[in-house]
Order: structure tokens, then sequence, then C-alpha cells
């Protein structure tokens, strides 16, 4: 079974943060553990070097006072001489072991009849017991004391040293180690021994006993689990815990008994130098310190070892505390940060959720319930706040169509009145503009083709209204009525109105030429602009409005647009008189409206100077007679439908936007017609012309009507211009 | 009449009690002999510890009773004075106490090469080295190879008696000293002293190669019982046989003997012994099976001793030598 796992910021964020909280937990925990060991092993590594040197000198202190004992004693003998009292020798040895605590026995082993001709061997030994003093002659037949290290060596060496350790029989039968010193002849001049092997007379020795130094070691503070040891110069322990190694094991027959490389390694380091301190793993292989310590005189070692568990105890202790602490302290931050992500995500999820319902239109979004007034407050009041705006907007839109820009709006939604929107009764220009020729001639096109041609058409024209800020009306097929100064006071709304009407017969030509590329008819527009007083508001109701202009002056520009002709402006009085010098004027038209009393002037309007500054071009309209003349047939548009007349005439002369015609029907100025060129008997050349009489006179030969082409089917276009370039032109009106 | 009835009763009843314990030995068969090592209770003995403890010399009809050696118990003068049965020693030194009319015989030769070797501080690197330097050796029989060795070599040592123990090496008394391989050389070893801050030299590879321990009796004793002694040889074999197979076993033993005599041993010197004893008994040099005397060996060293002036005259091995052919 899969599960989408969906990302939470909730999540995200928990977990972040506590992992976060451990990682640096874990960090910190583990630096603070692994200083704290060092200081303490540092600590402990001092101390431990400090007690085993003062351990170490303690003892070395009473070997010391031993030797001295030895030495003296040695001193003595020699400067004795060959006299030899044997009272005053035993009274000699008696007070050296007496007087002397740390000394347990003493003896003068003399070589064979060194102390009295006739004796092989004379060798006293006093010694305490626990009854007091005692008294022995050590040679006998059982203790050849020749053959005894603590003889033998010293004898060889001709110096005195510190016997190993051992048990001795002769005399005593406890663990002891002996200084031996050997003594000579004294020299004839008494000034100073001979050291050797000849003058080589005895051997004086001060005994210790070893019990006492296992005292020593027990004094040795190791806190509760370490312990002290003491080896000879060889590594025989002579003192430790553990009674079963003293004089029997050596650090090294340990180490070899427990294959230990580093044991033995240690216990060389041991007898070799003055002080150390090493890490080493003891018999248990628990981790442990062992900090040593030389006796110089013996060259004997004092051993401290001090287990690790046992040093970092109380650390461990404590960093155990610490762990549990910090993972407490890391589950409440787990708790702490669930809570705030909550804070977040539930807040967000809502958000979320309001943005869909925005998205698929429902734009009444209750984020009431988010509070806070942090980050995440700000975006619920800012979505709310969108969300009102979006619903201004839609309400802008709807009212006003797309075709209002965003200072518009914005100026609208700033001004309170701006949205009511009631009707107001305003001063402005109005155009109405549309294409002659268009409804009959789009009856025989494609739908698709309507559609695409009706859209080029619109699009250049709708932009060209919204960059003089006009506000549209209606389009209602390919007319369009939009006005200036409302809702959007301009100022100078006539000359605005004037100057959008002349780029948009500009935009003509571009669109014309678009036309012919794809086939399409030639066509011009005819503009009427109006300028007057009307009311304006929000027509329609709260389902359904739109923001519009009604009034006689609306009608009044409808019914001059009839009269215009194929890119003609015609401008009214009433805007006239508004911009008069700063108008290019081609001429005034007087005309007879329905409804209104007398001729109703109109001016063809082809420039407009001062800011705007447009102008549209000549037409060449000249025309060009043709020698033959064309015959057409003639059908009368009645109400822009072609009602059936058989009329037939002749094209005299022509040019791209007129014609001459001659025929014998009588018809009347500014009637629509639809033209459709004959050639040869009874063959009618494909295409049809659209066109108004714009002059109808009587001669001699029938009518002669002058005709403004509205719109010419692409193939007569061409016959035209054909025959145009032929003939030479003739000046036309 | 009567009275002389009992008294007869009573004697042969009396005779007749006398009876049961003679018997009883009879019936065990076990003969009560006694063994004196010829040094303290070491792994150097470990196979007659091991026979003694596992039954061996019980299983042969042997009551064996392990006498303690050392320095005070010379073993030729204790088997004359009837002290002990059988003892152990060098062959040299068997050879020496044959040729001065002693009638000892040799039973068998368990240590098969010579085990002594020279001991020297790293600044002797080769046996020339030595010429006038001191050299600890011990006293008696022990002379005699290492002497050979320092005239094989063109050498003249100072010699200085070395009685027990290491010291006079260790405190650089003597540039070198005599030890055996099986002992004091592990001594020196575990006094914290490396194999490479030493330099040895053995004698059975530089010569002379004295085989060494060998379980010796007086000649009336086997002459009177030499099933026993082959008896008592094989069980000793089969104890060493034993031992080496069975080391810790074996090593346990050794330090129950050791430490009844206070030897102050510890277990890996014994083992170290042991493992020696294991490398001389077992020795490639040997010809034949455990416990062989090769006669070759035999007129060597009788050789040897004759020439340095030791014995007169060598004598007949089939005297000498009454142990496996």
């Amino acid at each position: 079974m899969t599960k989408v796992f969906h990302s939470s910021v909730k999540l995200k964020i928990t977990v972040l943060v506590w992992l976060g909280s451990l990682v640096v937990l874990g960090a910190v925990l583990s630096y603070s553990y692994a200083q704290t060991r060092r200081i303490i092993l540092a600590e402990a590594k001092e101390v431990a070097l400090n007690v085993t040197a003062a351990a170490a000198n303690k003892v070395e202190q009473d070997f010391r006072a031993v030797q001295k004992v030895a030495l003296n004693l040695a001193l003595t003998l020699q400067s004795c001489g060959t006299d030899s009292n044997e009272l005053e020798l035993l009274t000699l040895l008696r007070g050296a072991v007496q007087k002397n605590a740390e000394v347990f026995g003493a003896a003068a082993a003399f070589e064979p009849h060194a102390f009295k001709a006739d004796l092989i061997s004379f060798a006293p030994y006093y010694y305490k017991t626990p009854n007091g003093l005692a008294y022995e002659q050590l040679g006998s037949q059982s203790y050849n004391y020749f053959q005894k290290d603590w003889y033998h060596v010293p004898k060889i060496l001709n110096k005195p040293i510190w016997a190993a350790p051992y048990f001795d029989e002769g005399g005593g039968n406890i663990l002891m180690t002996t200084y031996s010193v050997p003594f000579y002849k004294r020299n004839e001049d008494q000034s100073s021994e001979e050291r050797s092997t000849e003058n080589f007379r005895g051997i004086v020795t001060a005994d210790v006993s070893l019990a006492w130094l296992n005292q020593v070691v027990e004094s040795i503070p190791v806190g509760q689990t370490g312990y002290c040891f003491i080896i000879s110069d060889t590594g025989t322990f002579v003192a430790h815990k553990n009674p079963k190694l003293v004089m029997r094991e050596s650090v090294f027959s340990v180490a070899e008994e427990r294959k230990s490389q580093s044991w033995r390694d240690v216990g060389r380091a041991m007898i070799r130098e003055a002080q150390g301190f090493v890490d080493l793993r003891d018999e248990l292989g628990d981790a442990a310190y062992l900090a040593y310590a030389r006796i110089p005189s013996p060259g004997w070692v004092v051993g401290a070892v001090f287990p690790k568990s046992e040093l970092l105890f109380e650390v461990v202790n404590l960093h155990k505390a610490t762990v549990v602490m910090a993972i407490g302290g890391s589950l409440l931050l787990l708790l702490a940060s669930l809570l705030v992500a909550r804070s977040i995500a539930a807040p967000l999820r809502d958000m979320a959720a309001a943005t869909d319902r925005i998205a698929s239109g429902d734009l009444d979004i209750d984020l009431s319930d988010i509070k806070s007034t942090d980050e995440v407050g700000q975006l619920a009041q800012a979505l709310t706040h969108m969300a009102a705006g979006l619903k201004e907007r839609d309400f802008i839109r709807d009212t006003f169509g797309r075709y209002l820009t965003k200072e518009v709006v914005n100026r609208l939604l700033e001004s309170k009145d701006g949205l009511r929107l009631g009707g107001e009764s305003r001063d402005i220009s109005m155009i109405m503009s549309d294409l002659r020729g268009f409804t009959a001639m789009t009856s025989s096109m494609k739908p698709e083709q309507v559609i695409t041609f009706l859209n080029r058409y619109l699009a250049k024209m709708v932009d060209i209204l919204i960059e003089f800020r006009g506000t549209i009306d209606e389009i209602i097929g390919d007319g369009i009525l939009a006005f200036f100064g409302a809702p959007e006071p301009l100022d100078d709304h006539p000359a605005r109105a004037v100057a959008c009407a002349i780029k948009m017969q500009l935009a003509m030509n571009e669109i014309n030429r678009i036309n012919e590329s794809d086939g399409l008819p030639h066509l011009e527009m005819g503009i009427a602009v109006n300028t007057g007083k009307v009311v304006v508001g929000n027509i329609g109701s709260e389902k359904r409005s739109k923001y519009g202009a009604v009034g006689s002056q609306v009608n009044f520009t409808g019914r001059m647009e009839s009269f215009t002709v194929g890119g003609q402006i015609l401008v009214s009085k009433a805007t006239y008189d508004r911009l008069a010098d700063s108008l290019v004027v081609n001429k005034v038209l007087q005309v007879e409206m329905k409804g209104v009393p007398g001729l109703v002037e109109l001016y063809d309007v082809r420039g407009i100077k001062g800011s705007y500054n447009l102008q549209l071009p000549d037409r060449y309209t000249e025309r060009v007679p043709l020698e033959e003349g064309i015959a057409v047939q003639i059908d009368l548009l009645d109400q822009k439908t072609v009602s059936s007349v058989e009329a037939t005439g002749r094209i005299t002369s022509v040019s791209p936007t007129s014609a001459v015609l001659i025929m014998e029907h009588q018809i009347r100025q500014w009637d629509d017609l639809r033209l459709r060129l004959i050639r040869d008997v009874h063959q009618h050349i494909q295409g049809d012309v659209y066109a108004k009489a714009v002059e109808v006179s009587k001669t001699d030969q029938g009518y002669r009507v002058v005709v403004r082409f509205t719109s010419l089917s692409p193939e007569v276009y061409a016959i035209f211009r054909e025959a145009t370039m032929r003939g030479t032109p003739e000046r036309s009106s | 009449m009567v009275k002389l009835f009992a008294l007869v009763v009573c004697m042969v009843l009396g005779c007749g009690s006398l009876f049961p314990m003679y018997a009883e030995a009879q019936e065990k068969g076990l003969r009560r002999v006694s063994l004196l090592p010829q040094w303290i209770p070491q792994a150097q003995f470990a196979g007659y510890m091991a026979a003694l403890e596992k039954g061996f010399y019980r299983d042969a009809g042997i009551d064996l009773e392990l006498l303690q050696g050392g320095p005070g118990a010379p073993p030729f003068e204790m088997l004359a004075a009837g002290k002990a049965t059988f003892c152990t020693c060098w062959l040299s030194s068997a050879i020496q106490e044959r040729a001065s009319g002693k009638k000892i015989v040799c039973l068998a030769q368990i240590i098969q090469r010579s085990s002594l070797m020279l001991v020297a501080r790293p600044h002797i690197k080769v046996p020339e080295d030595l010429h006038g330097k001191k050299v600890g050796l011990w006293a008696g029989h022990f002379y005699l190879q290492p002497m050979m060795f320092f005239r094989k070599h063109g050498v003249a040592v100072e010699v200085v008696p070395n009685y027990s123990s290491e010291a006079l090496f260790l405190k650089r008394g003597v540039d070198a000293m005599a030890a055996m391989w099986y002992n004091e050389y592990h001594s020196i070893l575990n006094s914290g002293i490396n194999p490479d801050e030493l330099t040895v030299f053995f004698l059975h590879q530089s010569g002379p190669n004295f085989p060494e321990d060998g379980l010796y009796t007086i000649a009336d004793t086997y002459e009177a019982d030499p099933q026993m002694c082959k008896d008592f040889v094989a069980a000793s074999l089969r104890g060493w046989q034993w031992a080496f197979e069975h080391e810790e076993e074996a090593l346990d033993i050794v330090l129950k003997h050791a430490n009844e005599a206070h030897t102050g041993s510890n277990r890996p010197h014994q083992r170290w012994m042991l493992n020696r004893m294991k490398d001389l008994i077992l020795s490639p040099e040997q010809t034949g099976g455990m416990g062989k005397l090769n006669p070759k060996d035999y007129k060597y060293v009788g050789h040897t001793l004759k020439e340095h002036h030791l014995i007169e005259e060598i004598p007949a091995f089939e005297d000498f030598y009454q142990g496996q052919p």
C-alpha cells in the first residue's frame, strides 16, 4: 500500500527544529564531555605523578637512612684496620640495629681469615625480633654466605649495591632486602682506600624489612578502585595488593602470561625512567592510568594504578544527567515547535482553501478566524484585501468592460462617487463608426472568415480608442459607439474624439493591406463625431449592466453617421464650434435630416492641429476616363438590402474610390447602390461593388451619377486599378 | 607337651602374621624406589612429576618417591649413600663419575643436546669480542664447555664465579655469563631486557654440544632388578610425552611441586622451561627414539673429557649404558 506523503510545514518545522536541537545539543555535550574528561585526566595525571613521587620519596628516605648506617659501619670497619676487636664490632653492630628504626638487621661478613687468621668465616648478625634483639653467626654448613648475591656481587663490582629482595632463611626468614657495602684494607697512609679485590676484606650489610613497604603502598591515595605496587629494578613485584604476585611474578612475567607486548614495554619504561604516566589496560581489561616514580637508591619503582572509570565517575554521572536533561529539553522543544508549526500550518491551510475558492470565482471568503498580527495574520489580511479588491475589479470590469485603464479604475475607485455611477448629465463628445457595405459583403462569406475579419478590425480600433481614453459604449457588429469625457472627465474631449477618429481612419490602410493579402475585400469606414450633453450612467440591472450614454445627441450622432462615405470623418457643428481653427476641413456638407428643421451643417474633417496634430492624407481621387467604359448592372440598395431593380449603366471614368456612371434610371443623391460589372453580354464579372451616389445630375445621355465606393471586391478593385493606370486621370471632387 | 604345641602354634601364627604384609606387597607388586632430580623442582623435571601424578609409575608397578633436589643434594653422592634409587645428571658428569671408579650406569639419555649458552651485552658481537672480558661461569662441571668455547675462538677471559642468579650480569658486574637456555636466559629476558639487547652464543651450534640430563642408578640396583629399571625409564618417558601433550595440566603439576619447595617461580617461566624441554628432549638431532643415548655422542663427550685430562680412560659404552639400544 503506497501512501502519498504530503510534505507539511508543520512536519518540516518540527522535524528540522528537533533534529537541529539534537545535533546542537549532541555537539555541545560531546565537546563538554571531551573537554571535562581531558581536564579531569590531566589533573589526575598531575595528582598521580605527585602522589607516586611523594611515595617514592618517602621510601627513598628510609632506604637512604639504611644506606647511611651501612656506609658508616663500613667506614668504621675500614678505619679499624687489621686490629679487630670482636666486642667492639659486636657493640657497633648492635648499636646500629638498635638505634635505627629503619634497620631490621645488620651484619659484618668477613672474607676467609680476614677477621681473625684462624677463622674461615666470620659474619656476626644482629636483627630485631618481637622479643628484642637477636644475634646469629651467618656462616654455616647450610648457609654459605660467600656465594650469596649480597656478598658476592658487591665484592665483584667493588661498590655498594642493593640486593634483589629475597626471603632470607639465614636469619629472619622474612622478605627483606639488603644494602651491602664492601669494605677494604686501610691504605698505608690512610688517605684513601683502594677498592680492589686484593684489598677486599668483607661486606657490611643493613637489612630492611619489606613488610613496612606494604604499609607505604597502602597509604598512597589511589581512590576506591585504584591500587599501588612496588617493583624491583628487574621488575619483580616487591609489594602488591595481591600477595601471590610478590616475589614470584614480575611485570614481565605478567606481561608474558597475558601475551601483552604493551605491558612489557610499560615495565621496561618503568625501570628505566625516573617518572612516567601511561594509559593502559589493567588486569581486568578496564582502561586505567599508571603513574610511576623511581626510588633512586635501589632503582625500584613505585607504581599507582588509577582505573579510568573511577576517575571519570563523576564526570560520566554529570554527563549522564546532562544527556537526560538534554533529551528532555529537546522533547520540550519538539512540543513547542509543534505548537508553533501548527499555529502557522492551520491558517495557511485555511488561506489555501480560501484562495482555491477565489480561483473558482467565489470571492466571499472569511478569514476572520486568523486573529494573529504576525506575518501569517498579515497574509490573511492581505488575502482578504485581495479578495475585496478582486470583487471591486470584477464589478468595474462588468460595468465598464475591459476598456478602462488601471489609472482610470484607480481614480474611480478613489472617488467615492465614481462607483455609484448613477446617472448624471455630462457634456461629452461621441463618435460613431461603421464599415461601409460590411453586412452585405459578409453575407456571402464563411463564418470563420467573418469573425477573423471583424476581430482584426475591431482589435485595431479598440486599441486606438483606449489610447485616446475613450469609453466604448457599444460594439454592434462592425459599428462602434464610443465617447470621451465620461466617466473620466477629460477637458479636451472634442479634440480627443476628432483625433481618435482620424487615427482610426489612418489605421484602415493597414487593415486593408492585410485584408488584401488574405483575399478579403477592400473596405472603408465612415466616422461621425458629435459633442453635446447626454446622460451617462450604469444602464441595466445588478446582474447585467454597462456604463453608457443616452440622449438625443446620441441619436443625432447616429443619423450623422449615415451620411458618411468610406474614408470620411464628418464632424457636427457643435464639435466644430469647439475646435474651429484647429480643424482641417475639406468641405462642408449641408444635409436634410428627418425630424430636424432646416439644413444641418456637417464638416468633412481631414486633420487636427494642435497637441494631437494628425492629418489624413489627400486622397488622390482622380478619376481616369475609360474609353470604352464598363457596363454595369445597377441595383438599388434599400436599407442595406438589395431590391430588384433592373438597371444598367456604364462606368465612364473610375478611380480607386469613385466612379462616374451614366444611366437611364433615376436615382437620388445619397442612395446606396450595388454594381455588378458586365463583360460581354450576360456575363458578370465576379465581385460586387457597393457605392453611394454622391452627385446626381441630368445630362443628355441620361443621369450622370458620381458614386463613391464603399466596398470593392478584390477582383473589381484590380480591374479598376488596372484601368486607372492605363488611362489619364481627370480631376474630380 | 601342650605348652610346646601352643608355642609352635604361636610361632606359626606369628610368622603367618608377617605373611599378609609381605603378601600385600607382593600382590600389589609395587616396588618402592626414589628419584632425585639434580636441581630444585621445576619444569626441567616435568616428565617425572607428571608420571608420578598421573600414576604411570604405579601402572608400571613402581611406588616412586620424588625427592627434592637442589644445591645441597649432589645426585651421585646421594645415590652412593643409598638415599636415592635414581637420579638425573649430566652425561659429562656421569662419565667422569664412572671413570673415577664409581659404578653408576646410565638408564636413559633425556636431553639430547646442549642447552648451555653464553649471554652477553650487545657490545660483544662475535665470540672474539670476549677477549679480556669478565665472564660469569658456574663452578665445577660447568667450567668445561665454556672454556672449550673460549679456546676454540682463541679468547682469554677473566672468569668470575657465578653462584645462583643473574644479578651479577644484570648489574653489569660481568660482560657475559653462562646460562641455560631453558632457565637463566628466560630470567634475564623477564628482567626487562629484550632479545635484541643481548648477544647470545649457543654452544650446541658452536660446540661443544654435550647432551645433558640423563637417568642414572648404581650398577647394583640395575643388576638386582633390570626390569624395574626399564619400567622406571618407560614410565618416565611416558610422563614426558604426556607433559608435552598436556601443557597446562603439566604446568599445574610442576607449580604444585615448585610451591611446595618454595622456589618462588611463576607460570610463564615454567612454561618457557617446559617448551624448551620439548625442544631438547625431542631434539631432531637424536637418532632413534626419545631417551636413547647415541654411542657417537658418548664417544664424543668421553673423548673430550679425556683430552682435557678430566678422565684417564673412557669407560666402556656397554658397561655405562644400560638403556634402550
